[in-house]
């Protein structure tokens, strides 16, 4: 009796599923939150050094700028001109949105402030430009 | 014929859909999220960028001006000075008049990284009211 009782239920489940697909559901939920907001530059610039920079988690749009004058936005260049119907559209998605503009050290402060000025013009008034924490000077 | 009955009866109470396939579905989901997944920790710098109406409100009340050249040299006061010096003059200049802000002049040519640096420095000096312009 305690042998029929047993089997049916082992090779019907192992174990029992239904916790670990809540657990895995909020993990998925998670990654979907935190994940499909962030727009990268798509290139890597160095970034200059400040001991005075602060973490900006909110700040999910990424602008850089490379050394040549070069803009990057979502994986592309684009061009200065472009760059404020861009950032229009993207603030009437989300209007929560907020812009870093990662520079080069090398890069001309003109091309910076004129993303600025861009960002500003479409829409975004928190604009950051990033630095990396630590030393600094 | 009784105890098949009884089985599917405790099978159905325990399990009303299988969980399998949707556990699947769920994972490959879960993966392609993970993959996908970008954590950025971005750190930067803030600074107020003048429209041309703060910008003559600016020129009225004096703060302190700090230049950058397109060589990357500093200019406070109209004398060069060192990066190194920037905190210093500024710590001077915010004892002297604690609200007084910083205009930021620097040349379209001026090297961010060098501007940055005056940024940062001016934050170490106590001000973080700062307005970034450029010139050509």
């Amino acid at each position: 009796m305690q042998h029929t009782r047993h089997t049916p239920e082992s090779e019907d489940h192992g174990i029992d599923l239904a916790p670990m697909l809540d657990f895995t559901i909020n993990l998925l939920i998670f990654f979907i939150i935190t994940t499909s907001f962030i727009k990268e530059a798509g290139i890597t610039v160095f970034k200059p050094n400040a001991i005075t920079a602060e973490n900006r988690d909110s700040g999910n749009l990424l602008i850089a700028v490379r050394e040549n004058g070069e803009i990057w936005m979502d994986r592309r260049p684009v061009e200065a001109r472009e760059l404020r119907a861009l950032i229009e559209r993207l603030h009437i998605e989300r209007p929560d949105d907020t812009v870093v503009i990662i520079a080069d050290k090398a890069s001309r402060a003109g091309v910076v402030a004129k993303v600025m000025d861009e960002v500003r013009m479409g829409g975004i008034k928190e604009v950051a430009i990033a630095a990396d924490p630590g030393a600094g000077g | 014929m009784g105890m098949r009955r009884r089985n599917e009866q405790a099978h159905e109470s325990s399990h009303g859909i299988d969980l399998a396939p949707m556990l699947d579905f769920v994972i490959n989901l879960l993966i392609f999220f993970i993959i996908t997944a970008v954590f950025l920790k971005e750190f930067g710098l803030n600074v107020n960028r003048p429209t041309s109406f703060e910008q003559n409100k600016n020129d009225d009340k004096k703060g302190i001006q700090i230049q950058v050249l397109n060589n990357g040299e500093i200019w406070i006061d109209g004398r060069a000075v060192d990066v190194r010096a920037v905190r210093a003059n500024v710590e001077r200049m915010s004892a002297i008049d604690p609200d007084t802000g910083v205009l930021l002049l620097a040349n379209e040519q001026a090297p961010t990284g060098t501007v940055v640096e005056v940024v940062d420095q001016v934050h170490l000096g106590g001000i973080y009211n700062i307005t970034f312009t450029t010139s050509n």
